[in-house]
C-alpha cells in the first residue's frame, strides 16, 4: 500500500550510499516527501523569475521575426566570419546539456553516491539545454523555412542531403541525444510522480499524474522491471554523452580552416561539455538548495565531490589547450602559426586570456577544500566557468574566421544588438522551462534519496512497513 | 514580372510593347507564388528579333571623349550589357569600368522624366511642345543672341559641326566645347611638337618607359587603347620594356611601374631637364626631394636604351612645359615614329576649346553680357574650383537652358531643362581616329520622354517658328541630316552603322620643327608658403571628374590604388602619419589659402612624405541618389591657379596646412592585409629568374616544399593536371558522385574542364573585370547609405558604404594588392594585383560540408552554387581557403526592401539569364555558367562540337589587358589549355591540394640595372 | 490488467504514428515516380476524359507531393480572348510552329504578335465577338495580354530549343494541346518530374543544368 520504497525490502537498486553522500539530517521517509514535494509550492520568488525569463523569452522571438523579415544583416557578421554568436551559443548549450546524462547515466554506472540528490536537476537542465541548443541551427541559416531539407525525407524533387556534411551529421546526434535524454528523464520520474498521484487532491491533476506515472504500484516485479530497464537506459544513453558532443566538435575538425582542423577537438569537445554543464548544475542547485532549505540533502560533501570532478575536467581542458599550441608550433604550417600567435598576443588577447582566466587559473582554487566546500564560491566560479566556456566556443569561431588563408580579407568582428537579444532570449527560454519543471515535479528524485538515508531511518521505516508514512491512497 | 507596376514614369506602355514573352527581369529566388503572370505577346513582330534572344548591336561610347565602339547586347528590346567592339579599330574589343557603366547612366533613376521648367525654385514638368515654345520666346526676347553662350561636354563627330551650324543660323558664335577629364597641357603640347591632339603610343616598341606624372591607366589620354598596348609589352617578358615612374604620388599607372623615383609636385620640369641634361642631377633631385642616385641611373639608361618613350601629364602651373620637354626628349632620342606615332593620331580630342575657353566665358557672364547660355553634357559649375566663381557667373545669366537629361549641379541651376536622350538612345557619329569614324545608333527606345537634342535643334530650325512635329522614336532627323552629309550615302551609312565603324579620309601629321627645350625656370609651389604640405588632387580612374558618380557600380568598385569606395579620403605617407599620430580613418583638414575640406585619412605608401593626395569626382551636392552627399570635393581647396599656356585647373602642388579634426571614421575599404605574409598568392619573378627558367638553369629554392611558401619551380605549368581532372578522378569521392547519385551517368559525356588563366604579367589591376562581372550576373551594389543595417530597433546605420565597412560586398572577382618591399617606409616598392574569384577547386572544400548539397562538383569541372537549394549555413564560405563565396546578408534582390539594389529602372539592365538571388542564399563566381550553356545550346541546335575559343566569360572579354584567358582544359585545342602549361604557371595555396582550375602566370619584374634582386 | 493496458498505450500509439507517416511517405514517393511517368501512356487517347486525368494525378500523389514543389496542374484561368487550339490545330491544320515560331530556335517558345492573329482574322470569321475583341486589341495597338499557365520559377532555366530540336513533342509536357477546348496545365512541372525524363534518356540532370 505504501508507496514509499524500501531498499532492504526490494534489494534491486544496488545504489549503496557510502558514509560520506549519506543524509544525517534526514529523521523518516515521511519527512524526505515532506520537504522535496514542497519544492512544488509556488513562491513570490519563482514568480518573479518566471515573469523574468518569459519576457527575455519574448524579446528573443520579436528578435526572430525582426531578422526574418530583413534578413541575417541584422547580426553582426563581418564577412568572411561568417559564423558567430549564434554558433557560439549553440555549441555552449550543447555543452551545457551534457551534465546531465553523463550525472545520471555514467556515474550511475560507476555507483557514485554523490549524484543521487542532483540527477534529477541535472537531467532535467540537459532536455531544456538541448532544446535551447537545438533553436540556434535554425536561427543561424539565412532561410530558416527551408530548415526541413536537412532531413532525409522522401520529396518530389528526388533530392537527399549531403550526407558527408557534419552538419547533417549535428541533426542526428542532437536529436537522438534528445529523445534518449528526455525517456530517461521520464523513467526515472515514474516513481516520483507516483508518490504525486497519491498525495494528489486536484482530480484533473491526479489523473494526469496517475498517467505519466504509468500505474505504478511500487510492487516488488515493478521495482524489478524498472531497475533493468533504468540500468539499460544508462547503458544506452552513455555513449551518446561521448558521440553528441565528438560530432558537434567535427562541425570545425572537419573544416580546413586554421584553428579548426585539429584531431583532439572530439576529447577536448567533450571534456569542455562536462566541465560547463557541472558549473551550470552549480549555477541551478547552489539557490535550489537554498531557497528550498534543500541544504540536508544537497550536502557539502555532495558539492565536495562535485568539485572535484570540475577540477579534473577543468585540467583535462587546460591541458587540451596548451596542447593545441603546441600542436601549431610543431606543424610548421605558417597560417596555423600565425591564428595562435594572433589569437593570444594579437587581435584576440582579450578573447583568449578571458577563456584562460576562467576555465584555467581559477578553477585551480577548487584544490582547496575549504572552498570545495563554500557554496557560495562555487555559485561564483560556476558563473566564471559559464562565460569562460562560452569564449572557449568564440575563440575558436571568430578568430579562426578572420585569420584565415587569405590576407586579403583578414577582418573583425562585433556582435550586433541583434546578436545580444538572442543570447539573452535563449537564457529566458531555457529558464522558463526549467522554473515550469521546479514548480510541477519534484527536482530531487525522492525514490532515490530514501536509498542514501541514514540506516536507521530505513530501519524505523521498514518495522513500520504499513504505516501510513506517505499518506497513501 | 512584366506586370510590375510602372512607378517612376518609365514609359511601361511602349516598354510592353517591344517586350517578348520573358519577363522585365529574373526574379528573386523561393518567390514561387501561385500569382497569375501575363504573357505580354509583340503587337507586331520587329524583323530579326527572337524572344528571348539576343541582339547585338554596334555603337560607339560616349562615358569619355575617346569614344571607343561598343557592342550593346539587347534581350526583348532592353540594353542588358555593354562590350567592346572587338572590330573597333580604337578598343579592339576591351572596355573600361566607366564605358561599361555607361548602362547605369542610360537606366539611372534620377533622370528626368521629361522637359522642367523653373517655377519659382523648383524645375516643374511640362510638356515638350510648352518647353520649346518657352523656348523660342525666351530666345526671341532675349535679344543679342551674338553674346550667347553654349558650352558642349567635348565630343568629336558631327554633332559640333550640326551645334555650331544651328548657332550660327540664330545668330548665336559657336559653341564651346570642353572636357574636364582631358589633360589639356598635354594636348597643347602635343599639337606644338607633332602637330595632333594626342599621338598613338606604341608601348611595345619600346625598351624604356619614362612617365613624369602621365597615368596613362588611370585617366590620362585614352586608357583603353594605352592599356592594351601597355600590356602587350609587358607580355614580351624579357623583351618587355622597364617602366619607371616619376611624381609624387603613384597612381595605378605609378604602382604598375618597375621602379618610382618620388619628386615634390610641381618639382617635375627640373626632373625633366635633368632628364635632358640641362641641369645637373644632383641639383634637381635635391630641389625635386629625389633620390639622385636613382635619377643618375636612370639618365645613364635612357641615354643607353635604345628606343624609349617618355611621358608627361602633370598637373602644376607649369605643366605644358612640362608636357613640352617631354616632347623635346622624345624628338632628341628619336622615339618620333618608333613609340610616338602622330600618323596614327588619336583625334578624339581634336576641337577641345579648354579651361582659358571657359574662363573667358565665365567672365564675360560674370560682365552680364550674356543673355543666355546653353549647357549640354558638360557639368562645369562641379568641375571647376569654387574660388574660380564659375556658379555665381552662371547663375547671372537671365535664362539658362540645360539638356543634361541629369539633375547635375549646373542643370539644378537652370530655368528650362531639355533633357537629351542617352548615348545609347540616339544617333551620332565620333571620330576617334583620323581614319575610322565611330558610328552611334540607338540600340533600345528611349526610357523615358527624352529627345535627342540634334532633333531638339533641327526642329527648332533656323526661323523658330512653333516647334515642328516631335520626331517619332525610330526615324531621326538627325540621322537623316548624317545619312545626307555621310560619304556614300544612305547604303554606306546603313553598313557603316551595322559595323560600328567606318574608314574616314586619312591624315599624315605634317613633320614638326623640334622643341627647343624649354629652360623656364621650376614653377614656385601655390598659394600660401606657410603650409608645411603639397596637396595633390587626382581624377579618379573610376568617377573621373565627377561625372561617373551617379552610377553604383562605379561607387562600389573600389578604386584600383586605395582599395576605397563610397567616400572621398586623403592619402597620406606613413612616417608623416607617424610624425602626426594619425591612424587610418582619422578625419584630417586640408586646409589652402582658398578653403579647406575634411576626408578621412588613408595611409598609402605611394605618397610623397611632404604631399598629402586627395581624389577628385566625389563631393556632389545634387547628381542623383547615388552621388549627392558622398564624399567631399577637394576642389574647394583649391585656388584659381591655372597651367601658364593653357588655363587647365592647376591640381597640384598647392600649398597647404594638415591638422586632426579629432573625430574618425571608418574607412570604406576591401583591403585586409596588404603583404602577402608568404602565402603565396601573388608570385613573380625577376627577368634573371625567368631567363634562367626558359635556360631550365634555375635551382630549386630550398623549402619549396614547406606549405604557404611561393614555389618557384622549374617543373612547367601544372602540378595539378587540370585535364586529368576533368571528370574530377583527383577531386574527393563526392566528385565521383557526379552531382547527383549515378556514377555511371555521366560515361558517355564530352569530357570538359573548364578553366581559366590570369597573366599576372598582363594585368594592370584596373578592375574591368569587376566591373563586367557585376553586369553580366546581377550583382547588386550593397553601399548605398540606405543599404546599411539597423543600429538598434530603431536607428539604420546610414554611412555610404556601412556594408562594405561590415566587409559585406559582393565582388565575385576582386583585384587583391599586395606590397612587396618598401617596410621601412623610405625605399622603393613593388605592388602585385591579383583577380581573385573562384578557382573551380577539383578537390572543393565547398562541396562536402554543404548539408542540402546546394553546392557540388559539375561533370565539366564546375564548382556549381545552386541558389534554390541553398539554405544559408555559410558553412562552405567558411571551409573556402580564398574567401570567394558572397552572402545576401539583406533582400538585394527584393523591391520591396530598402536594400534593394535595382531600383527602377535600373531593374531593367538584369541579365535574364541569371537568377537573381533572394536573401539568405550563398552565391559565387560561376564561370558564367549562362555563356557556356548559351553556346552549348547553339552548338547543339547546329549539330557540331564547341569550337575552340567559341566563346569567353565577362571578365576576359572585358579586360582591357588581355590578362584572363577562358576555355576548356581537357582539349589542348583551346588556347587555355596551352597557356596552363606556361612555365610561369602556379596555383594559389597549391599545397591544399583544391586542385584549382585557375592557373596564375607569375608576374616578370624588370628591376634597375644593378639594383638588388628581390624575390 | 489496467496497468498492463495503460503500460502499452503510449509506445503503441508511438509506433503507429512512425508507421503512417512512413507508410505515407513512401506512397508519395512511388505516386510521384508514376505520375512523371504517365504522360506516355496518357498522350495517344483522344478520350477527353483521359486528358483531364493528368489533373487527377494531384489527388494520387499523398501528403509528400506538396513537400517539394506546389503543382498547379489542371490549373486552368480564363483568357481575354477564348482562343480555340482545336479549332486551329485539327480544323485549319496549323502546325504548333506556325504561331509558337521561336520554339526551334530559343528558350521562349513565342508567342505569335496580334499582327500574325489579324493576318487570317481580317478575313476569317471576323463576325465572331471573339474576334472582335481581337480585332479591337488591334486597333487600340495593345498586346493581348494572355493569361500564363505553364510556368516554371525564376530560377529554372528551361530552353525550349534543346526539348523541340531533340525531338521532345510538344504534347509531352504540354498534352493534346490540340484537343483543349481550353488550355490547362497538363503536366506538374515539378523537378522530379525534370529528372525522371532527363534520366530516361540519358541526358545531364545534374542541378546546374537548369539552375543558374
Amino acid at each position: 500500500m505504501a508507496t514509499t520504497v524500501d531498499p532492504h525490502r526490494t534489494g534491486q537498486r544496488p545504489n549503496v550510499a557510502s558514509a560520506d553522500v549519506q543524509l544525517p539530517a534526514v529523521r523518516d521517509y515521511a519527512q524526505v516527501d515532506e520537504e522535496i514535494i514542497g519544492t512544488l509550492r509556488p513562491t513570490g520568488k519563482w514568480f518573479a523569475a518566471l515573469g523574468v525569463s518569459i519576457l527575455f523569452m519574448l524579446i528573443g522571438a520579436a528578435t526572430w521575426a525582426y531578422q526574418i523579415y530583413w534578413g541575417l544583416g541584422q547580426a553582426g557578421y563581418e564577412p568572411p566570419v561568417m559564423w558567430g554568436v549564434y554558433i557560439i551559443t549553440f555549441v555552449f548549450w550543447v555543452g551545457i546539456g551534457h551534465a546531465g546524462t553523463l550525472i545520471s547515466a555514467i556515474l550511475y554506472l560507476f555507483r557514485a553516491g554523490f549524484r543521487t540528490t542532483i540527477y534529477r536537476a541535472a537531467e532535467a537542465m540537459t532536455v531544456f539545454a538541448v532544446m535551447t541548443a537545438g533553436l540556434f541551427p535554425i536561427i543561424h541559416i539565412g532561410r530558416p523555412w527551408k530548415f526541413f531539407w536537412l532531413l532525409p525525407y522522401p520529396n518530389w524533387r528526388l533530392l537527399w542531403p549531403q550526407f558527408k556534411s557534419p552538419l547533417v551529421w549535428d541533426v542526428f546526434a542532437i536529436s537522438t541525444y534528445l529523445t534518449i535524454s528526455t525517456t530517461f528523464l521520464y523513467v526515472g520520474l515514474i516513481p516520483d510522480i507516483a508518490v504525486l498521484r497519491d498525495r494528489e487532491t486536484n482530480p484533473i491533476r491526479k489523473r494526469i499524474f496517475s498517467i505519466l506515472s504509468l500505474g505504478w504500484r511500487n510492487s516488488e516485479r515493478e521495482w524489478r522491471h524498472f531497475a533493468r530497464a533504468y540500468l539499460f537506459l544508462a547503458a544506452l544513453s552513455t555513449p551518446l554523452v561521448l558521440s553528441v558532443h565528438s560530432v558537434v566538435s567535427f562541425d570545425f575538425a572537419m573544416a580546413l580552416v586554421p584553428g579548426w582542423h585539429a584531431t583532439i577537438f572530439p576529447p577536448y569537445f567533450v571534456a569542455g561539455a562536462i566541465f560547463s554543464g557541472f558549473a551550470m548544475v552549480w549555477t541551478i542547485m547552489i539557490p535550489i538548495r537554498k531557497w528550498w532549505k534543500l541544504e540536508h540533502y544537497v550536502t557539502l560533501n555532495h558539492l565536495d565531490a562535485t568539485a572535484k570532478v570540475v577540477l579534473l575536467t577543468s585540467l583535462v581542458v587546460g591541458s587540451a589547450y596548451l596542447i593545441e599550441f603546441f600542436i601549431a608550433w610543431y606543424s610548421g604550417v605558417p597560417a596555423e602559426q600565425e591564428y595562435f600567435w594572433n589569437r593570444t598576443f594579437g587581435q584576440w588577447w582579450w578573447a583568449e586570456w578571458t577563456l584562460l582566466t576562467c576555465n584555467m587559473i581559477l578553477p585551480l582554487s577548487l584544490f582547496s577544500q575549504n572552498l570545495r566546500r563554500n557554496p557560495m564560491w562555487l555559485f561564483i566560479l560556476s558563473i566564471f566557468i559559464n562565460i569562460g566556456m562560452w569564449f572557449e566556443r568564440f575563440v575558436i569561431v571568430i578568430p579562426s574566421l578572420s585569420h584565415e588563408f587569405e590576407p586579403w580579407q583578414w577582418t573583425t568582428y562585433t556582435p550586433s544588438w541583434v546578436d545580444i537579444a538572442f543570447i539573452a532570449g535563449s537564457f529566458g527560454w531555457f529558464f522558463m522551462w526549467f522554473l515550469l519543471f521546479v514548480k510541477q515535479l519534484p527536482v530531487l528524485a525522492i525514490s532515490e534519496v530514501k536509498e542514501i538515508v541514514p540506516p536507521r531511518v530505513r530501519r524505523r521505516s521498514s518495522v513500520a512497513a504499513d504505516a501510513p508514512a506517505t499518506g497513501g491512497h | 514580372m512584366s506586370t510590375t507596376s510602372g512607378s517612376s514614369g518609365v514609359q511601361r506602355r511602349s516598354f510592353l510593347k517591344v517586350l517578348g514573352a520573358s519577363g522585365v527581369a529574373a526574379g528573386a529566388i523561393g518567390c514561387s507564388s501561385d500569382r497569375v503572370d501575363k504573357l505580354i505577346p509583340y503587337l507586331n513582330s520587329p524583323d530579326n528579333t527572337v524572344p528571348g534572344v539576343s541582339n547585338y548591336y554596334a555603337t560607339t561610347c560616349r562615358e569619355c571623349s575617346a569614344a571607343c565602339g561598343l557592342i550593346a547586347e539587347v534581350r526583348d528590346g532592353r540594353v542588358i550589357k555593354l562590350e567592346g567592339n572587338p572590330d573597333h579599330p580604337l578598343n579592339q574589343g576591351a572596355l573600361c569600368s566607366r564605358g561599361q557603366a555607361g548602362l547605369q547612366g542610360l537606366y539611372n533613376p534620377d533622370r528626368y522624366r521629361g522637359p522642367m521648367l523653373r517655377e519659382g525654385d523648383a524645375l516643374v514638368p511640362v510638356t515638350w511642345e510648352r518647353a520649346l515654345q518657352e523656348l523660342n520666346t525666351r530666345l526671341s526676347q532675349a535679344g543679342a543672341l551674338q553674346n550667347a553662350v553654349f558650352i558642349n561636354q567635348h565630343e568629336s563627330g558631327s554633332f559640333p559641326a550640326l551645334l555650331d551650324e544651328w548657332l550660327a543660323s540664330r545668330g548665336m558664335p559657336p559653341h564651346v566645347s570642353i572636357d574636364a577629364d582631358v589633360n589639356m597641357p598635354s594636348v597643347e603640347a602635343n599639337r606644338e611638337a607633332y602637330g595632333v591632339a594626342w599621338p598613338a603610343l606604341d608601348f611595345t616598341a619600346a625598351r624604356l618607359i619614362v612617365s613624369v606624372g602621365a597615368d596613362f591607366l588611370d585617366d590620362w589620354g585614352a586608357v583603353v587603347p594605352q592599356q592594351l598596348s601597355f600590356a602587350d609589352a609587358r607580355a614580351k617578358l624579357t623583351e618587355a620594356p622597364r617602366f619607371v615612374y616619376i611624381g609624387s604620388r603613384r597612381s595605378l599607372t605609378g604602382l604598375n611601374a618597375d621602379e618610382w623615383i618620388a619628386c615634390r609636385p610641381g618639382t617635375e620640369l627640373m626632373v625633366m631637364q635633368a632628364l635632358a641634361g640641362q641641369m645637373p642631377v644632383a641639383q634637381a633631385a635635391e630641389a625635386a626631394g629625389a633620390n639622385a642616385a636613382q635619377l643618375e641611373a636612370l639618365v645613364a639608361e635612357l641615354r643607353g636604351a635604345g628606343s624609349s618613350l617618355v611621358l608627361a601629364g602633370t598637373h602644376g602651373t607649369n605643366a605644358t612645359e612640362v608636357a613640352r620637354a617631354a616632347a623635346a626628349l622624345n624628338q632628341s632620342l628619336g622615339n618620333v615614329g618608333t613609340t610616338v606615332l602622330p600618323g596614327r593620331a588619336l583625334t578624339s580630342f581634336e576641337g577641345l576649346s579648354g579651361a582659358s575657353a571657359l574662363k573667358a566665358v565665365s567672365e564675360r557672364m560674370t560682365s552680364g553680357s550674356v543673355p543666355v547660355v546653353f549647357v549640354r553634357g558638360a557639368n562645369p559649375v562641379f568641375t571647376t574650383a569654387p574660388a574660380a566663381g564659375f556658379a555665381q557667373a552662371f547663375q547671372s545669366v537671365p535664362f539658362k537652358v540645360s539638356f543634361s537629361s541629369y539633375p547635375d549641379e549646373t542643370t539644378v541651376l537652370c530655368d528650362l531643362v531639355l533633357p537629351d536622350h542617352h548615348a545609347l538612345e540616339s544617333w551620332g557619329t565620333a571620330q576617334p581616329l583620323a581614319n575610322s569614324i565611330g558610328m552611334q545608333q540607338p540600340v533600345m527606345k528611349p526610357v523615358f520622354n527624352t529627345r535627342s537634342t540634334a532633333d531638339v535643334l533641327l526642329q527648332l530650325g533656323s526661323t523658330g517658328a512653333a516647334a515642328a512635329a516631335p520626331a517619332a522614336n525610330g526615324d531621326s532627323a538627325y540621322r537623316q541630316w548624317l545619312e545626307q552629309r555621310f560619304g556614300g550615302g544612305v547604303d554606306a551609312f546603313v553598313a557603316a552603322v551595322t559595323t560600328g565603324q567606318a574608314q574616314g579620309t586619312t591624315t599624315s601629321a605634317a613633320a614638326r620643327p623640334a622643341l627647343t627645350p624649354a629652360s623656364a625656370d621650376p614653377s614656385t609651389p601655390i598659394g600660401d608658403t606657410d603650409g608645411e604640405f603639397f596637396l595633390h588632387v587626382y581624377p579618379s580612374p573610376l568617377l573621373g571628374t565627377g561625372s561617373g558618380a551617379n552610377k553604383p557600380w562605379l561607387q562600389e568598385l573600389a578604386d584600383p590604388v586605395t582599395k576605397l569606395a563610397w567616400q572621398s579620403w586623403v592619402e597620406i605617407h606613413p612616417t608623416t602619419a607617424q610624425r602626426l599620430g594619425v591612424e587610418n580613418g582619422d578625419r584630417l583638414t586640408i586646409t589652402t589659402g582658398a578653403g579647406s575640406v575634411t576626408a578621412p585619412a588613408y595611409i598609402f605608401l605611394g605618397v610623397q612624405p611632404d604631399t598629402v593626395a586627395m581624389p577628385l569626382g566625389r563631393g556632389h551636392t545634387a547628381y542623383g541618389r547615388y552621388a549627392k552627399d558622398i564624399g567631399v570635393n577637394p576642389l574647394v581647396a583649391l585656388p584659381v591657379a591655372a597651367d601658364s599656356a593653357t588655363g587647365a585647373m592647376a591640381y597640384s602642388a598647392t600649398k597647404c596646412r594638415v591638422e586632426k579634426e579629432g573625430s574618425h571614421d571608418q574607412l570604406v575599404t576591401t583591403e585586409g592585409s596588404a603583404r602577402q605574409h608568404g602565402r603565396g598568392i601573388a608570385q613573380a619573378l625577376t627577368v634573371a629568374e625567368l631567363t634562367a627558367l626558359q635556360n631550365g638553369t634555375a635551382e630549386e629554392p630550398h623549402g619549396h616544399d614547406i606549405p604557404g611558401v611561393p614555389s618557384y619551380s622549374a617543373l612547367p605549368g601544372l602540378r595539378s593536371p587540370i585535364a586529368a581532372d576533368a571528370q574530377g578522378e583527383l577531386a574527393d569521392s563526392s566528385a565521383a558522385q557526379k552531382g547527383m547519385y549515378d556514377p555511371e551517368h555521366w560515361s558517355g559525356m564530352a569530357r570538359r574542364r573548364w578553366a581559366m588563366t590570369i597573366d599576372l604579367s598582363r594585368c594592370t589591376g584596373c578592375s574591368a573585370c569587376v566591373t563586367a562581372c557585376y553586369a553580366e550576373n546581377n550583382i547588386p551594389t550593397v553601399g548605398a547609405p540606405w543599404q546599411g543595417r539597423a543600429t538598434s530597433p530603431v536607428t539604420w546605420d546610414e554611412r555610404p558604404g556601412a556594408n562594405i565597412i561590415k566587409g559585406r560586398e559582393m565582388t565575385w572577382i576582386r583585384i587583391e594588392r599586395y606590397y612587396e618591399g618598401g617596410e621601412d617606409n623610405g625605399t622603393d616598392f613593388e605592388t602585385r594585383f591579383v583577380p581573385m574569384l573562384c578557382q573551380h577547386c577539383g578537390n572543393a572544400p565547398c562541396e562536402p560540408v554543404c548539408p542540402v548539397y546546394a553546392t557540388y562538383h559539375a561533370p565539366d569541372g564546375l564548382n556549381v552554387q545552386v541558389y534554390n537549394r541553398c539554405v544559408g549555413t555559410r558553412y562552405c564560405s567558411n571551409n573556402c581557403p580564398y574567401k570567394v563565396r558572397y552572402y545576401n546578408w539583406f533582400g538585394y534582390g527584393e523591391p520591396n526592401r530598402r536594400q534593394y539594389a535595382f531600383p527602377e529602372p535600373l531593374n531593367w539592365q538584369l541579365n535574364p539569364d541569371v537568377t537573381v538571388r533572394g536573401k539568405g542564399v550563398m552565391e559565387k563566381c560561376t564561370f558564367c555558367v549562362q555563356r557556356i550553356r548559351e553556346a552549348e545550346h547553339r552548338a547543339s541546335s547546329e549539330e557540331r562540337d564547341l569550337n575552340p575559343d567559341e566563346f569567353t566569360v565577362a571578365c576576359a572579354q572585358a579586360c582591357p589587358s588581355r590578362a584572363i584567358v577562358f576555355g576548356d582544359a581537357a582539349d589542348a585545342t583551346w588556347s587555355v589549355a596551352q597557356m596552363a602549361v606556361d612555365q610561369r604557371a602556379y596555383h594559389v595555396f597549391e599545397d591544399l591540394s583544391t586542385f584549382t582550375a585557375v592557373v596564375y602566370l607569375k608576374k616578370v619584374n624588370h628591376p634597375a640595372p644593378g639594383a638588388p634582386v628581390q624575390a | 490488467m489496467t496497468t498492463r493496458r495503460k503500460w502499452a498505450a503510449v509506445p503503441g500509439l508511438a509506433v503507429i504514428a512512425i508507421a503512417a507517416t512512413l507508410l505515407s511517405a513512401y506512397s508519395g514517393a512511388q505516386a510521384a515516380q508514376q505520375a512523371a511517368a504517365a504522360p506516355a501512356t496518357q498522350t495517344e487517347s483522344r478520350d477527353p476524359a483521359v486528358i483531364k486525368a493528368g489533373m487527377d494525378t494531384v489527388a494520387e500523389r499523398g501528403p509528400w507531393a506538396y513537400s517539394a514543389a506546389s503543382s498547379n496542374v489542371g490549373n486552368s484561368p480564363e483568357q481575354p480572348i477564348n482562343f480555340p487550339h482545336p479549332v486551329h490545330v485539327q480544323g485549319a491544320g496549323m502546325n504548333c510552329l506556325y504561331c509558337h515560331n521561336t520554339a526551334t530556335k530559343s528558350p521562349d517558345p513565342g508567342l505569335p504578335a496580334v499582327e500574325t492573329c489579324m493576318g487570317c482574322h481580317q478575313i476569317v470569321a471576323t463576325q465572331s465577338p471573339e474576334i472582335q475583341k481581337l480585332a479591337q486589341y488591334y486597333s487600340d495597338s495593345l498586346p493581348v495580354p494572355w493569361n500564363r499557365i505553364h510556368r516554371v520559377p525564376k530560377y529554372v532555366q528551361f530552353p525550349h530549343q534543346r526539348h523541340v530540336n531533340g525531338g521532345v513533342a510538344c504534347q509531352t509536357c504540354h498534352g493534346q494541346v490540340q484537343e483543349m477546348p481550353r488550355v490547362f496545365q497538363y503536366s506538374s512541372l515539378n523537378m522530379g518530374w525534370c529528372v525522371n525524363c532527363h534520366v530516361e534518356n540519358q541526358v545531364r540532370y545534374d542541378c546546374a543544368t537548369c539552375h543558374y
